[in-house]
């Protein structure tokens, strides 16, 4: 698997300390350890000489960075048995893909366990996966699936775009008292951005502007967000850029007050589209300020089936920063036909 | 068997245990069908003498990991009684704020950290709590309580796996009344599953009707667990007597029970009396002593309030 080749997909060009996402995510977890020993990860191949792609690598406390059987399904009741009794466990899975081995789990337990007993528990349980995407990767290594798990009631999904949102958003999902599913793209790893150096949190439920404009509201999560701002630069598009960094909860103020301006709405969801984020935010337009839209919102997800391995097939299934910003030009009238992009 | 060591009143406190869930279990059987309980009940009628046995070996702090069929393990594990009644009458001061019901009961302080209705997951959660002492140095044990029916789900292999691998002061509880609903074991479960846990951990017997044999077994395994920091499996043999779920007694033609014989309460209660441990007049002091506590948590509960609808942002 040709990790390595994979380039930085776009950066954000500011000033501070610079450091990649991978890292940023390493430094999280590793002031998370110091600061609190209760804090450990435990996953299949945590404990490993990759280290979950670096993430876990050099770490301060070692010792408590437990690797597991394949046993995805018990070991999420493991970690939630941990959560529950004083522990801050980060459950660790190489692969979002892995998730619904543990879907018993995440949905009957996990999720439940709070509301379950009258609100009463705390569940202190980070749950970490790597989306992958590309060179053959195929349907079983490919998926995000954060529609599907922002659909479990008790669940907070987490989907950070940039290196100084990675370790944020990992640190406030760490410092919950609730489940936090966070999803991490594996196509950012090598992202880099200015990242403090200090703990900080990001709160949830808060979006982020990436690009400010007029004539379209552009909302786009994780890797998206990043291809989308690529589009957005490359092809100077006058767009509002929303990376939610929350899936849920979700800043629903930011949007709405954004369409309010701009009249246009686009989604570009690197999921699957039935029941998805993209119908919810497009379903949140329609609800709430419905009259505002000068014409009709669109959406840009995967097809609906499962991913190809063909690179030619792909190219096709997957949408990328060329398609975005020819999307982009359509809704906004720069070109004339908006199907031939669709 | 060797009748366990114990002080004339510990032998008593089982009695009274055995007899306050099974106290339970009669007023549910009193009061069901007028739903004024909505919830669904798995009743341990017949099968008390498990969690009592067991959770006379456990400490305030231990952890007990159930299932669906609670009341016993949350009774005998140190819940109050008016917290589990107001939660069966859908009451706010029950355990779980009448969010849980019968099913999932919740009482930290005394090591119940939540009970789960799909089966086999909770198993999972004790090795979970066992993972938490064992990073934080502690002393403690978790028991895992489960079914013959949750040994046919992966989650038990996998967390037997993990606690013989990560050497985790966990007690596999089987309390086994060869029944997954209505299906025998012989139609859902191919392997022993004791034979199978002996691979993995030092593994103990007891009759699960019997709760000196329970006891004592238990009290040995809890010593090996506590010896050894790692893991060890009970294996409980017993009745149900009634159906998987509800008020109905059990009418399968191949499950034989006898009341008299198979009762946990009434053996030890000939146990007692014949080995001079307790008169006739004792147990009756303590009948009425356990009814009248239920007659105190059943009024509790109707006295408690529902909860406000107002509280769902619908």
């Amino acid at each position: 698997m040709p990790w390595s080749r994979f380039e930085k997909q776009w950066s954000i060009v500011e000033d501070g300390r610079i450091l990649s996402y991978k890292d940023a995510v390493r430094e999280a977890i590793d002031q998370a350890m110091c600061l609190d020993p209760k804090v450990f990860a435990i996953g299949l191949d945590a404990d490993d000489c990759y280290g979950v792609y670096g993430t876990m690598l050099d770490l301060s406390h070692p010792e408590r960075v437990l690797g597991t059987p394949i046993s995805e399904n018990a070991m999420t009741g493991v970690a939630l048995g941990a959560a529950l009794t004083g522990m801050r466990p980060i459950h660790i899975h190489m692969r979002a893909d892995f998730l619904p081995v543990a879907m018993d789990q995440i949905t009957n337990y996990v999720s439940k366990w709070k509301a379950m007993f009258g609100g009463k528990p705390k569940v202190p349980l980070v749950i970490r996966a790597v989306v992958g995407r590309g060179w053959g990767c195929g349907a079983q290594h490919s998926q995000s699936l954060h529609g599907m798990f922002a659909h479990l009631p008790g669940l907070k999904v987490v989907t950070p775009a940039t290196p100084r949102d990675a370790k944020g958003l990992l640190l406030q999902a760490i410092s919950e008292d609730e489940p936090v599913l966070v999803l991490e793209h594996r196509w950012l790893y090598k992202n880099e951005g200015a990242v403090p150096e200090e703990m900080y949190t990001i709160p949830f439920g808060k979006g982020n502007y990436l690009r400010r404009g007029g004539a379209l509201t552009l909302v786009a999560p994780s890797l998206a967000a990043i291809h989308a701002l690529k589009a957005c630069e490359e092809h100077d598009l006058d767009v509002d850029l929303i990376d939610p960094r929350t899936i849920k909860p979700l800043d629903r103020e930011m949007i709405l007050e954004s369409v309010q301006r701009t009249g246009r709405l686009l989604v570009v969801d690197y999921d699957s589209p039935a029941c998805g984020f993209a119908s919810d935010v497009l379903a949140l337009v329609a609800e709430e300020a419905p009259d505002v839209l000068k014409r009709r919102a669109g959406r840009m997800t995967f097809p609906d089936v499962p991913m190809p391995s063909s690179g030619v097939l792909e190219r096709r299934f997957y949408p990328d920063p060329e398609r975005i910003a020819a999307r982009v030009k359509a809704m906004i009238g720069i070109t004339q036909s908006e199907e031939a992009f669709v | 068997m060797e009748t366990p060591r114990m002080k004339p009143a510990e032998f008593l406190d089982l009695y009274e245990q055995l007899l306050r869930i099974r106290t339970l279990s009669e007023h549910i059987l009193e009061v069901y069908q007028d739903d004024v309980m909505e919830t669904p009940v798995h009743l341990t009628l017949g099968q008390e003498a498990v969690a009592v046995g067991v959770c006379a070996n456990l400490d305030k702090d231990d952890v007990l990991s159930l299932g669906h069929r609670t009341h016993a393990g949350a009774l005998a594990k140190g819940m109050p009684l008016k917290a589990l009644v107001a939660e069966l009458y859908g009451r706010t001061t029950g355990c779980s704020g009448s969010y849980g019901g019968s099913m999932h009961v919740y009482d930290p302080e005394h090591g119940l950290h939540g009970s789960s209705a799909i089966v086999g997951g909770n198993i999972a959660l004790g090795v979970g709590a066992g993972l938490s002492f064992s990073l934080q140095s502690k002393d403690n044990i978790a028991v895992s309580m489960f079914g013959d029916g949750a040994c046919d789900a992966g989650v038990f292999w996998e967390s037997m796996n993990y606690a013989a691998l990560a050497k985790l002061p966990v007690l596999f509880l089987l309390e086994d009344n060869t029944l997954s609903n209505v299906m025998p074991k012989s139609k859902h479960l191919f392997p022993d599953p004791a034979a199978i846990a002996s691979h993995f951990m030092p593994t103990f017997f007891a009759d699960g009707t019997d709760v000196l044999s329970v006891y004592q077994a238990a009290n040995e395994a809890c010593g090996e667990i506590r010896r050894t920091g790692g893991p060890a499996f009970l294996h409980c043999p017993t009745k149900r007597w009634m159906k998987h779920q509800g008020v109905e007694e059990e009418d399968l033609p191949f499950i034989h029970i006898d009341r008299s014989k198979d009762c946990p309460i009434q053996k030890l209660e000939r146990y007692l009396l014949g080995s001079h441990l307790a008169t006739p007049g004792k147990l009756k002091e303590i009948r009425a002593r356990v009814d009248q506590a239920l007659a105190d948590a059943v009024r509790f509960a109707k006295e408690s309030p529902y909860p406000n609808p107002e509280v769902l942002e619908v």
